[in-house]
């Protein structure tokens, strides 16, 4: 009698557990889906124009344990040279692999992290700005060394190296702007650096803690005056 | 290791020894090669010579190229554990500006208001009977000192003694109770001792840097280079908290931004977690640790005369932890906008009893309403997990000038202090009577003016007479718009002691040409409690004469000749000898000065020939003397105190009028209120004007563009500046950022008086302003 | 021919004694660390024999408590 009744009881609360169960259930099947909304965290996602600096720090030991390879490097004049003028975009000194992309990937698996192409007997040069992808936007090939019309166009005059030291052994300024080029390591670390202002030190990192910017490709702030 | 190698067995052979070197850094952190590091640079026919860098309290070695008497190069010391050869580009380039065209070179007076050159010894004259005179008149404490952090040691200390032992007044303050006080503060209220308990050797060891409100990247550089060191090699994490995005932030692992003031909170949110996940560490709380609670609601001082004493209760860790219930992560986060999650992640980081942490901190927590409290805060967080005094675990708080910690603080230009110890003590009062060999009585028991209120006295009338050196009040006080009018009223004779011209010597009647730092010998003391001594370098121009050496001139003119027994060849070395006498003993013996001829730098205590690197720690410091690990022998049973301090808001907040916060500070280029950086042309030239930074989204919805003139105006007054956004730094919705430096465009005109009732110290960070295109 | 750097650790005192030893070696080359009691000593050799020779002769000076190879590079002679 008495396992007959807790049977019969188990039994019941089973029944009522099922109950309650399908009731709460239902009655959550009937909310309307919804996708929970997130506060605007936008505030964070802003960041300074000036963090290029420290963007390729993480090959900077990668960097300065690289020995050189003096057969293959550039100098200052081949980079320049590569431009129509000092500050403009160079142009693409090879035959393009993709010529319906904007460039992205394509030109990205070299020039991301650059590297020794066997094809160009050369080390490709580092993009400063690997998160602007539409790189056919201001890169263009050079299919001839003509010319549709004569013309003269007056050079800007490019800074050179090693003269940028206000004293004896002090570090050198930056003698150029850099917007677009934020990123010193790109240009002035590696096999594909251009000799003369390979850096020394690329493990120092913070470059811009002992080089500062002197604008004077603008106007000649000059000295400080007092008012 | 990288230079254009002639041949290849010359580059490995150099790999070699480089491999050796990192094996060998590997055992013995902060060794050094110092011939491999100065191989790669020029050398010429220089002379070289050791000393300091001037420019801020890093305190770097550096070496001074002199060529036939003119400073013409500066390098790093490689011989210093500070900096290990690196500068910033302030310190490469520091001795250009004392070829300025406009250093002053002789004594000027003003004379029907034009200033007229004369012979220094006629114008110490005037200064001496104008002392002399206002005394007599309106009794001694109607005349004022304002000096420097960036006074050497004997300087402050001849300062000290001229004012106190001497003159008999503690009208006697300094430009670090602008940006120091709240530390000395919080490690007195703490530990009872002040100054960082670690070194920066700590660097080497930490897994975590957590940086509190400071741009380290701009302000303290070669430090910040030191954590970008350790987290390239070895993968340390740097996590930045501050209310603006900065240089520091994008080099970070993580960047934590909060609403100005609520680092309160978010402080105690952390001790919440610690002490709610079982994150506490209890034996060293037990045996090493006290609690206390303070007043609270004391005002913000922006009323002349205010006045405020705490009034410490012992509590015990119940009440603390009950206390902490107001400060749960998610009831701060509501108010921090710091996410629940971040809270919880800081919190983790000090929990982890397997990692090492250090914090680090200057102006944001110090240039606070509640600067003492904040200091306590972080205190609070490491004591309740005992992360301190220990190789790579501990609170660093770091300082701004190059003797604020040397001079400031431990010969103590403060009103209440004295080179051992505060006037209110009686045995303190005595000790230094029988060193100056004055009767005790002459020394005043009561404290007097703090900077902010001596130049509110000045405004009053109640001081007559004030003399400053190597400070620029004009620029660097907060309300500029009140005390320029106040210092140019005929009631007080204002004397300038400057290398520059400015804005405050503009307002002088005698003007004093003082010595650059190289054109002088001299002592500073940095953060890390390193004494450091330089001889001089070259001679300053016309007339220049070294600070110390002016007081020692009025002083004899006084009359008070026999109190200042000098000679002028080596008085830094008899005064420096003088001083030591304050500290002897193992918990503040000062390095004798033939060591630091020697070598770069000693760190005090220096017990038995050997620098203590870590205080409080028996393993390092032989002052431990309770037989346990550790002893705060600063307090008197030998326990340090966790505060209980609150959240509390700031003593002016934006609101409809007045829709944003000001925040003001500094940037890598200038120094203070660039007197000497900004004729430095290589520093001009990078950054030639102050600026104001916003929000972007701010920007846009009051339709400014960028470097377009804004005018930032509060209660107090305005500036005009032209608006930088999304350059150099980006500051929180609702915050302006501005630089303090240009003396063109004086953004402390705008800034409030308000200070931390305990240190005195002025709030610099917050302020209501609006904005308005110009 | 051979290069090979090592560490060396002084006798407790001999720092300067080791430094002056191993200096008036001709095919080794001497870094002393200014503020910890070691040495860093690379040795450039024209074959493995004379290397090994040098080694022996530098760890029978008496001022010399430990030498500690770090690394070894073979280059080609005529390089």
């Amino acid at each position: 009698m008495k396992k007959r009744l807790g049977i019969i009881s188990l039994f019941i609360i089973l029944c009522i557990g099922f109950i309650a169960i399908w009731n709460f259930s239902y009655q959550t099947g009937q909310e309307e889906a919804y996708i929970p909304v997130e506060k605007d965290n936008t505030v964070s996602s802003i960041i300074p124009s000036e963090k290029g600096v420290f963007q390729r720090s993480e090959y900077a030991l990668d960097y300065a344990n690289m020995p050189v390879d003096e057969n293959h490097q550039r100098t200052l004049n081949s980079y320049y040279k590569n431009r129509a003028y000092h500050g403009a975009p160079p142009h693409i000194p090879h035959p393009v692999k993709n010529d319906r992309t904007v460039g992205e990937n394509t030109c990205l698996q070299c020039h991301e992290n650059g590297g020794f192409t066997e094809k160009y007997n050369a080390y490709a040069p580092v993009t400063p700005h690997p998160e602007m992808v539409n790189c056919r936007q201001c890169h263009v090939e050079k299919k001839t060394d003509g010319v549709f019309k004569a013309f003269a166009y007056r050079d800007v005059v490019a800074p050179k190296a090693g003269v940028n030291n206000a004293l004896v052994g002090s570090p050198p300024i930056m003698p150029h702007q850099i917007q677009m080029h934020e990123n010193c390591l790109s240009c002035h670390a590696g096999p594909s650096a251009p000799k003369e202002i390979r850096v020394t030190h690329p493990e120092r990192v913070n470059c811009r803690q002992c080089h500062v910017l002197n604008n004077k490709e603008t106007a000649d702030i000059g000295v400080f005056k007092r008012r | 290791m990288y230079t254009s190698l002639t041949n290849r067995r010359h580059f490995i052979k150099k790999m070699a020894a480089a491999a050796a070197m990192t094996a060998a850094a590997t055992m013995f952190p902060g060794i050094i090669f110092a011939s491999e590091q100065e191989a790669g640079i020029p050398n010429g026919n220089l002379d070289w010579k050791k000393g300091p860098c001037r420019f801020c309290g890093v305190g770097c070695g550096i070496l001074v190229g002199v060529e036939n008497g003119k400073a013409v190069a500066v390098k790093g010391d490689p011989n210093s554990s500070v900096n290990k050869g690196l500068l910033c580009v302030k310190g490469y380039h520091q001795t250009m500006c004392i070829q300025a065209k406009d250093r002053l070179t002789h004594a000027l007076v003003k004379k029907n208001g034009t200033y007229v050159k004369i012979p220094i010894s006629e114008a110490l004259d005037i200064v001496a009977s104008k002392m002399k005179e206002t005394i007599e008149t309106h009794g001694k404490d109607s005349v004022a000192m304002y000096t420097s952090g960036q006074s050497t040691i004997p300087e402050g200390y001849v300062a000290s003694k001229f004012m106190k032992g001497a003159i008999g007044t503690n009208n006697l303050d300094c430009n670090a109770r602008l940006c120091m006080a709240s530390a000395v503060a919080g490690f007195l209220t703490t530990f009872g001792a002040d100054e960082p308990m670690g070194c920066y050797e700590d660097f080497d060891y930490a897994d975590y840097y957590v940086t509190w409100g400071n741009n380290m990247a701009e302000m303290h550089p070669v430090l910040f280079s030191r954590m970008l060191e350790q987290k390239n090699k070895r993968g340390a994490k740097i996590i930045d908290f501050a209310t603006r995005t900065t240089r520091s932030s994008t080099a970070s692992d993580k960047s934590i931004l909060f609403e100005p003031q609520t680092d309160l909170a978010v402080g105690n949110a952390i001790c919440y977690e610690i002490v709610n996940n079982g994150w506490v560490n209890k034996s060293f709380i037990e045996k090493h640790c006290n609690f206390s609670k303070g007043l609270t609601k004391m005002g913000y001082g922006v009323e002349d005369k205010y006045k405020f004493t705490d009034k410490p209760t012992k509590i015990d860790f119940n009440q603390y932890k009950a206390f902490l219930e107001d400060y749960t992560p998610e009831k701060v986060a509501k108010y921090s906008k710091v996410s629940v999650k971040d809270i919880k992640y800081l919190a983790s980081i000090f929990g982890d009893p397997n990692k090492k942490v250090m914090s680090l901190w200057c102006m944001g927590v110090n240039q606070h309403t509640r600067g003492t409290w904040m200091n306590n805060i972080i205190y609070n967080i490491h004591l309740l997990t005992g992360k301190i005094s220990q190789p790579g675990n501990g609170p660093f708080s770091l300082t701004g000038q190059p003797s604020a910690c040397g001079t400031a603080r431990e010969v103590g230009t403060f009103t209440h202090k004295l080179p051992k110890g505060v006037v209110m003590n009686e045995k303190h009062r005595a000790l230094a009577a029988k060193i100056w060999k004055v009767p005790v009585e002459r020394i005043p028991s009561k404290p007097t003016y703090h900077a902010t209120e001596m130049f509110r006295a000045v405004d009053r009338g109640n001081i007559k007479f004030i003399w400053t050196q190597a400070v620029n009040p004009l620029v660097s006080l907060p309300k500029t718009s009140r005390f320029r009018p106040g210092m140019e009223k005929k009631s007080c004779f204002v004397v300038v002691s400057d290398v520059f011209p400015t804005p405050t010597s503009d307002v002088a009647d005698v003007i004093l040409p003082a010595s650059w730092h190289i054109e002088k010998s001299g002592l500073y003391g940095n953060s890390e409690r390193r004494t450091q001594h330089w001889n001089k370098m070259v001679e300053g121009p016309g007339e220049t004469t070294p600070d110390a050496w002016m007081f020692i001139e009025v002083a004899k003119r006084m009359g008070y000749g026999d109190l200042f027994p000098y000679s002028k060849e080596n008085h830094v070395e008899e005064i420096y000898n003088e001083y030591r006498q304050f500290h002897e003993g193992k918990k503040h013996g000062m390095a004798p000065l033939e060591v630091l001829k020697e070598q770069s730098g000693a760190i005090w205590p220096y017990v038995d020939g050997k620098s203590t690197q870590w205080r409080f720690n028996a393993a390092h410091d032989p002052a431990c003397s309770n037989g346990e690990d550790f002893h705060f022998y600063g307090k008197p049973d030998g326990k340090a105190v966790i505060w209980q301090r609150p959240y509390e808001p700031a003593a002016e907040s934006p609101d409809t009028a007045y829709p944003f916060w000001l925040n003001t500070g500094r940037v890598i280029e200038h120094w203070h209120t660039g007197s000497m950086t900004r004729r430095i042309p290589v520093l001009h030239k990078a950054m030639p004007n102050a600026y104001a930074e916003l929000h972007p989204k701010d920007a846009k919805a009051l339709g400014i563009r960028n470097g377009e003139n804004i005018r930032v105006s509060s209660r107090r007054g305005s500036c005009v500046l032209p608006a930088s956004i999304n350059e150099r730094g980006l500051p929180t919705q609702g915050q302006v950022f501005v630089p303090f430096f240009d003396e063109n465009m004086l953004i402390n005109d705008v800034t409030l008086d308000a200070f931390c009732p305990i240190s005195k110290e002025p709030d610099y960070k917050k302020c209501a302003v609006k904005i308005e295109k110009a | 021919m051979p290069i090979t750097s090592y560490l060396a650790h002084p006798q407790e005192g001999k720092k300067s004694e080791l430094l002056k030893a191993l200096t008036s070696f001709k095919d080794c080359e001497v870094i002393p660390a200014e503020n910890e009691d070691i040495l860093v000593v690379v040795t450039e050799t024209r074959d493995t024999e004379e290397e090994n020779n040098l080694k022996d002769k530098i760890e029978t000076l008496n001022s010399l408590k430990l030498l500690v190879l770090v690394s070894g590079f073979n280059t080609p002679q005529n390089d």
